[in-house]
């Protein structure tokens, strides 16, 4: 996205300029005070730093695979049982990084072992109860616009373990851990549901839902790893989605296969030498080899590959993967390269990123700004001091300034039963405030790369619509104020048009 | 030795000719009991963990529906018959959808389908009606076994999962399904300890290791898991899919690798052959009591004749048995007083249970009104209300059921130290039942008003506005309609609606917190008003046991007292041809003691 995603990019940090100033104002005022100081402070300080993504859920959802998936590494360990015990933070770095934080506020740090192209995380003897939290710094660009937070299982049988999640999320410190949430499940649970609410009840209500998506992960074993077990997947994701208390709590579902993604992220030549190799040996004794993992690693096999090599292709890849890859090499793919983007392509982390940067790290500017804002509203309910007024004053209008925060907002409210829009004219709404993406084709609906005129038309008769719809005198107030806050945001999708018209013509 | 139906027979007709109906009648009821020894094991586990596909696998035929996604919404039942055959239960009355085993739950109707097409019919549009599908098969795996398939405990969406925990107690042995690529979570843990306190049995299944390189290292932590929480349950890895293919094939080699015969043999050796070894030691231990019982008062008579000389040592020996008889009636009154005492404990506990459990969903439902306007979440909240309350009576009757097990068992340790019978099988019931009986939980006003409405609590305040202020203004010389008044007008007019909006807000509150508390009000009465009946069953049923065996003695013995007695009077002749046939009743029944013992000895051999 060229002109509007700038647009809305140089918007947002206007906006958190103010937010800043606000802070630093409230942080000042709030000297005498230092509970609500330490809050402020610590939120004044997390508007400067990128994006927080927290990846929550169950035990073994695949947490730590889809984190390394997306940061296109093996840095979070990953092992048959339940292996995270600790939250880590994955920020950006020049060069490799392990601190530790303790729960005591100390902090040290950890000897960087590299083992397989990623990271081997040691506690060096601390115990996980005495730790907050790990924060690992990682050279990699997909770091750059988010710090991505590997969080314990939800609903584990070893003690604490959950528990350290929670304290996570639900802003023990009075500041939420993460900005946005990426939830994975393989059959949402009623437990877990519960555990998005109280989040989102922590995080404020508001701004809530657009905060969420969620992931069907594992998707690869959907319908026990057949081939076409993606498009099932596909299909239950739908069906997910369609469900109303799903619904409630998170704003898309994607199926996600995170295995095949990271191995399409690290797939090396050698990998593609063994399943070639597959490919090229019988194939009814290939198939019956790949019946299941352990006739796969058995000692003696059919094919000239060393039982070592078959082990490790298992654990990159899974069974799955395999059994994908070798009819992808059988159907023509020439090389590793080709092969990895098939198995990313189809692994569905693009749509995952595609849906996150919409949501999430194009937004990422509001919706730190939304949960300062949040916060200072929070503490001055909590804490009135003399001369707050000013204070008062100020975040009413940064409010009433920054559209995209009431777009967030609305965005967020809409869903919830009796939203403020109008049921027939809701999905129409959602889009033009950006639920499906923050580009003009996009808000309007209309396929990307339509000509700039039709654009224009499109977003003019949107434009009109609403207006109607705003100045409805049998409306509602609260539906009237959405329709103005829709109205808005036609009319910065129109300014936006002109400026990348004017900007374009030369072009 | 004969057949336990045969050595049944033969005690009876003894009985018969020793004139101790009392004794037949007891013989009947242990002959029902062996006839139906039936054991039903329950196929339980989270959604998508494959409890359907290891049903298939088990029986090795597409019965149950197996999908990408949520598939059993019903419980399949699969029982050996002579052909294959199945069919649907289908609730014909009203509201027949109601919680409970399908056996009492209302009117039903039976509609076969072909075999082959029973998973299709059970998934889908449909299925509202659907009570159960049944499915006979002709299978060695299902001699004296039915294997119940069924919905997914848990699951957003999945409001049938309750039934799955109604059905627990009537089951033998359960089948705890999680598949090979996670260990156990702290719900379905919560399930197992569950399970594992209402059936004798319980076997976790660790499926799909087909799919999953690292199962050993699963099965392994999950071990690990059941022996910290104390919970005795083997676990076995199993893989349905190449169970299905080795079916297809007709290969040994899947066959093994699949793991399933290790689960079957299990089945067959430990739950059904268990179950059986069960029914025979109760029916062995009918047997000898009767045998003695009636071999008492034969011994007696025939010593009695046999050596007059004896005899009157004999009666004394018999005074000692009469007052053994009346020590007896003394302990039974001692057993009276426990379960009197006992019950009347139990209730007591229950219903303060019950309050306890909720007063607590009243205050979470009231803290969760306070927070929010309670109008328009009100659906949301009356179906978490449901859902706590549905939990909560399930734990109250887990509970109750534990109680009276733990009550009877001390008090036939009161009454019989001599070993004078196994506690008898005692149901409390399910939640199901006691909840179905309930009415739905009204609504309130969902705060939602009409534009008319909204317009007239508008006017009203108003018209006050425009009227006060125009009549001060019309003594400025201005008309009563001016611009000032029309302000004060609008002015007023948002404040009383607002007010109104206030106050609506106020009565839903309190409205809801009403409605809320009279449901849980209703709620304890009706299940502790259902829990009250069952505890007067079971307490019932325990002295009808105890008062039977209590009569049972004391008139053995006093058949044995009149014996000796009738013994010294009878002149010689008669004596010889009595001797004569008791000796030869003796006989019988030395015979068929030790017929009975021999069972006993198979029986004892047999696990």
């Amino acid at each position: 996205m060229t002109g509007p995603a700038r647009s809305g990019a140089e918007a947002g940090s206007t906006a958190l300029d103010a937010v800043r100033a606000l802070l630093d104002d409230a942080v000042a005022h709030y000297a005498d005070v230092p509970a609500a100081a330490a809050r402020l402070e610590a939120q004044r300080r997390r508007l400067d730093e990128p994006l927080r993504l927290a990846l929550v859920g169950r035990v073994k959802s695949g947490k730590s695979t889809l984190l390394n998936a997306l940061v296109g590494a093996r840095v979070a360990p990953t092992d048959a049982g339940e292996c995270t015990r600790v939250v880590t933070l994955y920020r950006h770095g020049a060069t490799p990084r392990v601190e530790l934080h303790g729960t005591d506020g100390g902090r040290r740090t950890l000897p960087v072992r590299r083992a397989d192209g990623g990271l081997r995380l040691e506690l060096g003897g601390t115990p996980p109860e005495e730790i907050a939290q790990l924060v690992v710094d990682w050279p990699t660009d997909d770091l750059l616009r988010a710090t991505v937070v590997d969080t314990p299982g939800i609903a584990s049988l070893s003690t604490g373990t959950s528990a350290r999640t929670h304290g996570f999320l639900g802003a023990d410190d009075g500041v939420a851990g993460a900005d946005a949430i990426v939830f994975l499940t393989r059959q949402p649970q009623p437990e877990d549901v519960a555990v998005l609410a109280a989040f989102q009840a922590g995080t404020g209500g508001e701004g809530a839902l657009t905060t969420t998506i969620t992931v069907l992960s594992r998707a690869d074993e959907v319908g026990a790893g057949r081939l076409d077990a993606l498009h099932a997947a596909d299909a239950v994701a739908r069906r997910m989605s369609a469900d109303p208390q799903v619904a409630a709590v998170s704003s898309a579902v994607v199926p996600v296969a995170g295995l095949l993604a990271l191995a399409g992220r690290t797939l090396r030549h050698g990998d593609f030498v063994a399943l070639r190799a597959l490919a090229g040996a019988d194939q009814q004794q290939v198939s019956r080899m790949l019946l299941t993992a352990d006739r796969f690693t058995r000692p003696e096999a059919p094919v000239p590959l060393p039982a070592e090599v078959r082990t490790a292709l298992l654990d990159r890849l899974g069974l799955f993967g395999i059994r994908l890859s070798i009819a992808l090499v059988r159907a023509g793919v020439p090389d590793a390269t080709a092969l990895a983007e098939e198995l990313l392509r189809r692994s569905g982390l693009a749509e995952l990123q595609r849906l996150l940067r919409v949501h999430f790290t194009e937004r990422g500017a509001q919706l730190r700004a939304g949960t300062a804002l949040r916060l200072v509203e929070e503490v001055l309910a909590e804490h009135p001091v003399e001369g707050d007024d000013e204070l008062r004053a100020e975040l009413e209008r940064l409010r009433l300034a920054t559209p995209d925060l009431g777009e967030l907002a609305l965005l967020a409210r809409s869903r919830a039963p009796h939203g403020p829009l109008p049921p027939e004219l809701r999905a129409e709404g959602e889009r033009l405030l950006g639920a499906e993406g923050t580009g003009p084709a996009a808000r309007l609906g209309l396929p990307a790369g339509t000509p700039d005129d039709a654009l224009r038309q499109a977003a003019l008769e949107a434009l009109a619509r609403w207006r109607t719809a705003a100045d409805d005198p049998l409306a509602g107030r609260a539906t009237a104020d959405a329709a103005e806050v829709v109205v808005r945001a036609c009319e910065a999708l129109l300014a936006a048009l002109d400026r990348s018209a004017a900007a374009g013509r030369p072009r | 030795m004969g057949t336990s139906a045969q050595l049944l027979d033969r005690a009876g007709a003894l009985a018969e000719v020793c004139g101790r109906p009392d004794l037949q009648r007891r013989l009947l009821q242990a002959r029902a009991r062996s006839a139906d020894p039936r054991v039903r094991v329950l196929v339980v586990g989270e959604p998508k963990q494959g409890k359907s596909s290891l049903v298939n696998g088990l029986v090795g035929a597409p019965v149950c529906p197996v999908a990408d996604d949520v598939a059993t919404v019903v419980p399949t039942v699969v029982r050996a018959g002579e052909a294959p055959r199945a069919s649907l239960v289908l609730a014909t009355g009203p509201g027949g959808i109601g919680g409970g085993s399908p056996d009492d739950d209302g009117p039903t109707e039976r509609v076969p389908v072909p075999v082959d097409q029973v998973a299709a019919r059970v998934t889908g549009e449909g299925t509202d009606r659907l009570v159960q599908a049944e499915v006979e098969l002709p299978r060695r795996l299902l001699d004296g076994l039915e294997l119940v398939d069924t919905a997914g405990v848990g699951g957003v969406g999945a409001q049938r999962a309750l039934r799955t925990v109604d059905l627990l107690p009537t089951a033998d042995a359960v089948l705890v399904v999680s598949d090979a690529s996670q260990e156990f979570t702290a719900p379905e843990m919560a399930f197992l300890e569950q399970a594992a306190a209402l059936c004798p049995t319980v076997v976790c299944v660790l499926t799909k290791t087909d799919a999953c390189p690292h199962w050993r290292e699963v099965a392994e932590l999950d071990r690990g898991h059941l022996a910290r929480r104390g919970i005795e349950a083997p676990l076995f890895a199993v893989s349905a899919a190449l169970a299905q293919l080795a079916v297809q094939h007709r290969d040994r080699e899947l066959h093994e690798e699949s793991g399933i015969g290790a689960l079957v043999t299990h089945l067959r050796r430990e739950v059904v052959d268990r179950a059986e070894v069960l029914t025979r030691r109760a029916l062995v231990h009918d047997l000898r009591a009767v045998t003695e019982h009636l071999s008492l008062a034969v011994r007696t008579e025939l010593a009695g004749l046999e050596d007059p000389s004896a005899r009157e040592e004999l009666v004394r020996g018999l005074e000692q048995a009469r007052a053994a008889a009346d020590d007896l009636r003394r302990r039974s009154s001692r057993w009276q007083q426990v379960l009197t005492d006992g019950v009347t404990d139990l209730v007591a506990d229950i219903d303060f249970d019950l309050r306890d459990r909720s007063r607590v969903v009243v205050r979470e439902a009231e803290e969760a009104i306070d927070a929010q306007d309670p109008g328009p979440m009100w659906p949301e909240l009356s179906e978490w209300l449901d859902r706590r309350i549905a939990a909560a009576v399930a734990d109250s009757y887990v509970w109750a059921e534990q109680r009276s097990e733990w009550l009877a068992e001390r008090v036939i340790e009161q009454f019989a130290r001599d070993g004078g019978g196994a506690v008898p099988a005692l149901t409390v019931g399910a939640a199901g039942e006691a909840l179905a009986g309930l009415v739905e939980l009204p609504t309130v006003d969902d705060g939602a008003m009409t534009l008319r409405e909204r317009t007239l609590i508008g006017l009203r305040g108003s018209y006050t506005g425009v009227l006060m202020t125009g009549l001060v203004t019309s003594l400025a010389g201005m008309a009563i309609i001016n611009p000032v008044s029309l302000a004060a007008g609008i002015l007023l007019g948002r404040k009383a609606y607002r007010d109104d909006q206030q106050q609506r807000l106020q009565r839903r509150r309190s409205e809801a917190k009403a409605v809320v508390r009279r449901h849980l009000d209703e709620v304890v009465f009706q299940v502790a008003k259902h829990l009250k009946d069952r505890l007067r069953t079971v307490s019932r049923t325990l002295r009808d046991l105890i008062t039977d065996t209590a009569e049972e003695m004391s008139r053995s013995l006093a058949d044995a007292v009149a014996a000796a007695q009738r013994a010294t009077r009878e002149a010689t002749a008669e004596r010889d041809a009595r001797i004569r046939s008791l000796r030869q009743r003796r006989d019988q029944l030395d015979r068929l003691a030790a017929d009975v013992r021999a069972l006993e000895r198979a029986a004892v051999a047999a696990p």
